[in-house]
């Protein structure tokens, strides 16, 4: 058997592609990566809070001509909103009980209803955004690209440097970091863990209503796509290593570099098998993920 | 007593199989340090996570200045003025020395006095302003320790709560832990300190309570608990075979 190595132009196209699609992944797993950290909670209904959002971008742009892009000035603060309410809402009570199963359930629960109201309101048939420019490409590296999924990549950077920069420089954020490390401990510092939740989710549902824009743009959807996408950053945070968010990002990226290398040199069928694979390898032999050090113990 | 900082009466609270309480009743007066001395599994640890509010009683009352705290959540009761160093000190091991000491001083009545706080943090544990911006978990389990409590300290608490301030440290810096101890009693820090070091929190402490199987076994000043013999005999003697 002979591998084909392709030239370095198609390469350097393939990479380009793969790693501008999983930023969307990793803008997604940088939402579930705060989300775990403080609630230990894996939101799988992020998903669908994408399409979601990809809808009402949809709506804004079909109903009041608000491009596409330009709606991330409303997508964004409303999505903090909408998390902070489907927290005070939905988990604060669950949230108080030390079994988080009830809590993944609520958020599976929430997940159906959402995928079912969006059937009901814009029915089951795939919808798209198609704007003047949906077509149009981009030079990156010499590389001819797609302008949207590059507008895609730049959303998923600036979203992870904000949330980086918040958790990094504020002191609210750095109780955030806290209560993710250590949430009774972080309790006796006088932070309450139902804020700390709160503002996680509140960011988490804001960067999906990002990533939702992001989507709106680039592909068709319909409103099941979501748990593809819940997946997908599930994969994206356990190769990030859990509670990191930068790393959340860069295992998007990652996680888009080998599904696009898969699709390529073996075949599309594979991609999500492999993905999963890499998953599942990633857990086993790597759990802390890709880029933490094992922390040395005093 | 009116002017009681810390009154516990008759607190009942179910903990598994160890550490459960049974009426145990302690109080605190201002300005001094008072000593829980008992054996493992007596209750001391469950007494002090139950006056910080991380555990809640099945009977009994907790108040500090004369406020009940029944059913207050730990956030308030630390917004109260009680700073409690947990056992195993429960610090931000990947954040770094200084957003540790930040977040001591995260309640927004202390959070404006944060210069003042860490000047003073930094002028009592020089060891921390030379280590500021490394991560918490790279420093040894001594400067942990005063990480710990120098971040308690950040906010000014009414009662500082120590749980094992000497576990797991080298013999030199025990005795350097307890002069600290004293250090900040004579700054004026009113201190409840769990120890199983019983001879030296025994030293320090102006008062102290024995803890035995969730009961009040004893309790006294410290000098009068030193030279009892009964303690002697069931504590003093154990701990210097160790």
């Amino acid at each position: 058997m002979t591998l084909n190595i392709p030239p370095p132009d198609i390469l350097l196209q393939l990479s380009l592609n793969g790693a501008l699609g999983g930023a969307m992944y990793g803008v997604a797993a940088v939402g579930l990566s705060l989300i775990f950290g403080t609630m230990r909670l894996i939101f799988l209904a992020q998903g669908a809070m994408i399409i979601l959002a990809a809808y009402f971008v949809r709506a804004l742009f079909y109903g009041l001509g608000i491009d596409p892009f330009l709606s991330l000035l409303i997508v964004v603060p409303v999505g903090l909103g909408v998390g902070w309410l489907v927290y005070q809402g939905l988990f604060r009570r669950a949230a108080a009980e030390e079994d988080r199963n009830i809590s993944l359930l609520i958020a599976v629960g929430l997940m159906f209803l959402i995928q079912n109201l969006m059937t009901v309101v814009w029915g089951g048939n795939t919808a798209a955004v198609v704007t003047s420019y949906t077509a149009s490409g981009i030079e990156i590296l010499g590389v001819r690209t797609s302008f949207t999924r590059s507008m895609g990549f730049l959303i998923a950077l600036a979203g992870t440097g904000l949330v980086v920069l918040f958790l990094r420089s504020t002191l609210v954020g750095k109780a955030v970091r806290a209560a993710s490390e250590d949430m009774e401990a972080a309790t006796l510092m006088g932070i309450s863990p139902h804020r700390v939740n709160a503002i996680a989710f509140a960011i988490g549902i804001s960067l999906a209503g990002a990533a939702g824009v992001a989507v709106a743009t680039t592909f068709p959807f319909n409103p099941f796509a979501g748990f593809i996408f819940s997946l997908k950053a599930l994969v994206a945070l356990a190769l990030g290593g859990i509670g990191n968010v930068a790393g959340a990002l860069a295992g998007g990226i990652i996680l888009g570099l080998i599904e696009a290398y898969v699709q390529y040199f073996i075949s599309g069928g594979w991609t999500n098998a492999i993905a999963y694979g890499v998953f599942l390898a990633v857990l086993m032999f790597k759990p802390e993920g890709l880029f933490s050090r094992p922390y040395k113990k005093a | 007593m009116a002017n009681r900082l810390l009154e516990v009466n008759n607190l009942e609270v179910a903990y598994g199989d160890v550490g459960a309480l049974w009426g145990v009743s302690i109080h605190v007066d201002p300005g001094t340090i008072v000593a829980i001395v008992g054996a493992n599994g007596a209750g001391k640890t469950t007494l002090l996570k139950t006056i910080s509010g991380l555990l809640k009683p099945k009977r009994g009352e907790v108040f500090l200045n004369g406020v009940p705290l029944a059913g207050k959540a730990p956030e308030a009761i630390a917004g109260m003025g009680i700073a409690h160093v947990p056992e195993g000190r429960g610090l931000f091991r990947q954040m770094t020395v200084l957003e540790n000491l930040e977040l001591g001083a995260f309640q927004p009545k202390v959070r404006k006095h944060f210069r003042q706080s860490l000047e003073k943090a930094y002028t009592l544990f020089p060891r921390l302003k030379e280590r500021a911006g490394q991560k918490a978990g790279s420093l040894s389990g001594g400067e942990q320790q005063m990480l710990a409590i120098a971040r308690a300290t950040m906010s000014d608490p009414s009662l500082l709560i120590l749980d094992e301030p000497s576990l797991g440290l080298s013999p030199i810096v025990v005795q350097q832990m307890f002069s600290l101890i004293e250090t900040l009693h004579r700054q004026g820090v009113t201190i409840l300190l769990v120890e199983q070091n019983i001879h030296q929190a025994l030293k320090v402490a102006d008062y102290a309570f024995v803890l035995k199987t969730g009961e009040l076994a004893m309790q006294g000043t410290g000098a009068d608990l030193i030279a009892d013999p009964e303690i002697q005999k069931a504590y003093m003697g154990v701990l210097e075979v160790q």
